[in-house]
């Protein structure tokens, strides 16, 4: 995963989102899910034992996760207020999905949101898009 | 005609020899001349080649006189009452009303056209030749024909609109998302797992830390992928938190052990839950240590055993001990317990009613027998 994270990062076809790579390789993957939490306050559990609560601003498709407003318990149970933390993907180990959120209809919505932009994009460049 | 000039130009006089050399051009002249056309009709006779031409010559030189460039005209113009064919057919200016005709060689030509062979001007043929001129030119109608026929349109039309209408493109696949790939993967383990969503069967899930098992998530899969990532509910998560030191000093000791103790999770993947239960119960069955390691192994096949049946109340025993306790210390009065307890790290239990599982994190998944 690493090395597709160090890739060349792909021109941008939709105004402030990600490439066509990136949408399918977060379209093939349960990373929808966690594109479908941007905005919501959850706490990201990390392989290193510490934990991170706060604002997702967004998820890429390689689980790289942008926090906001966060309070950072570190493994010895040391917290930290962060306004800004950047969690790259392989650090992740869970993610607290909000109890309010339906995990399918999440999955669902962000698939559709996804497939009008695609449909959209097929050559009428003229529209500005927005997947997020 | 030539020739013959040049024959009689020693011998006949060369103003009829001049003259008859200009027959031709003397329609296109403003015949003013009297002199030249009544001598042409001398040379009439040298010049049987413009015999044809020859009695209207006279006619046109007597005509002449009164014609004026504006009858001329006339006579050359073919919807006039006064054309003048053999004028026209001679004239390499002829007008004509319509400059963009279609020309044929003859009338039978032109009756098979009339009659709609190939080529001939149908409305459907003009139409085409139009469209095919206009080809890689943008028509803004089009633009709007296309857009209009756009399966989800949000900026013009409102959203939601139902797709389903529009007929499907040629192109159009079925689409390929995560939520379709996972019945794709039946016949293998992802299959299995598959089966576990779809039958909502409880799975425990082993979750690894740098070395080793972490802990078990006890719960069910709502979506999966390829990477084992697992969005799971109502989890039941037991985890024990390895110090750093302690491991580390472990480790050295314990290589054959940690292969036994991989082993284990792999015949009973609830070996190390067991593990703890035991050792609470303070049989001094700890993977760590390499003496119990046969007897682990004995004790793990008949654990295996006893997991069906005993399942539930192993569970709720050592749910209910470390829910009093929350930490081994509390279950370890004997020495050796405690001993072990401090070896491995506090042991924690919580519930999660969401939770996300990074693929890479899981060692296997054991689902729940019925």
């Amino acid at each position: 995963m690493e090395s597709a994270e160090n890739q060349t990062p792909e021109p941008e076809l939709v105004a402030g989102f990600s490439s066509i790579r990136e949408r399918t390789i977060a379209e093939n993957s349960l990373v929808i899910l966690l594109q479908g939490l941007q905005g919501q306050v959850t706490t990201v559990d990390l392989r290193d034992e510490s934990t991170a609560r706060g604002h997702v601003v967004n998820v890429d498709a390689f689980m790289n996760i942008r926090l906001k407003k966060v309070l950072h318990r570190d493994r010895r149970g040391r917290l930290t207020q962060l306004e800004d933390l950047f969690v790259t993907g392989r650090n992740v180990r869970y993610v607290h999905i909000p109890d309010h959120m339906d995990i399918m209809e999440t999955i669902q919505g962000q698939l559709a949101k996804s497939h009008r932009v695609r449909n959209f994009a097929g050559g009428r460049k003229e529209y500005a898009k927005k997947k997020s | 005609m030539r020739i013959l000039l040049e024959d009689e130009d020693g011998s006949i006089a060369s103003p009829c020899a001049s003259v008859v050399d200009s027959n031709m051009e003397e329609r296109e002249r403003d015949t003013g001349d009297v002199n030249p056309s009544s001598t042409s009709s001398d040379c009439k006779a040298t010049a049987p080649t413009s015999s044809s031409s020859a009695p209207s010559v006279p006619e046109h030189g007597a005509d002449s006189t009164r014609a004026a460039s504006g009858d001329l005209g006339d006579k050359l113009d073919v919807c006039s009452d006064n054309f003048d064919p053999l004028l026209a057919l001679y004239s390499p200016t002829v007008p004509l009303p319509f400059p963009n005709i279609k020309c044929f060689n003859n009338v039978s030509e032109y009756e098979s056209f009339l009659r709609g062979g190939r080529g001939r001007a149908k409305p459907e043929n003009v139409e085409k030749r139009q469209r095919k001129a206009m080809k890689g030119v943008a028509d803004p109608e089009r633009i709007e024909r296309l857009k209009k026929l756009m399966v989800r349109n949000p900026v013009p039309e409102a959203e939601g609109e139902s797709s389903s209408s529009t007929p499907r493109r040629r192109k159009q696949k079925p689409p390929k998302n995560v939520l379709t790939r996972m019945p794709l993967c039946k016949g293998g383990p992802l299959g299995e797992l598959h089966r576990c969503v779809e039958e909502r069967i409880r799975v425990k899930v082993h979750i690894r830390t740098f070395k080793g098992l972490r802990g078990v998530c006890s719960g069910f899969i709502v979506a999966f992928d390829k990477f084992w990532n697992m969005a799971m509910v109502d989890v039941d998560e037991t985890y024990r938190e390895l110090l750093l030191g302690e491991a580390l000093y472990h480790e050295k000791a314990l290589t054959v052990s940690r292969l036994f103790e991989k082993l284990k999770i792999q015949e009973s993947p609830e070996g190390d839950e067991q593990a703890k239960k035991h050792k609470a119960k303070g049989k001094a069955s700890c993977p760590q240590s390499a003496d119990p390691s046969p007897v682990s192994k004995e004790g793990s096949s008949k654990r295996g055993d006893n997991r069906t049946e005993s399942r539930l109340s192993g569970d709720s025993v050592r749910g209910e001990q470390e829910k009093q306790g929350a930490s081994l210390k509390a279950r370890g009065p004997e020495t050796g317990g405690r001993k072990h307890s401090q070896a491995y790290g506090k042991v924690h239990t919580r519930h999660v009613n969401q939770l996300f599982i990074r693929g890479e994190n899981v060692i296997l998944i054991n689902p729940q027998p019925l």
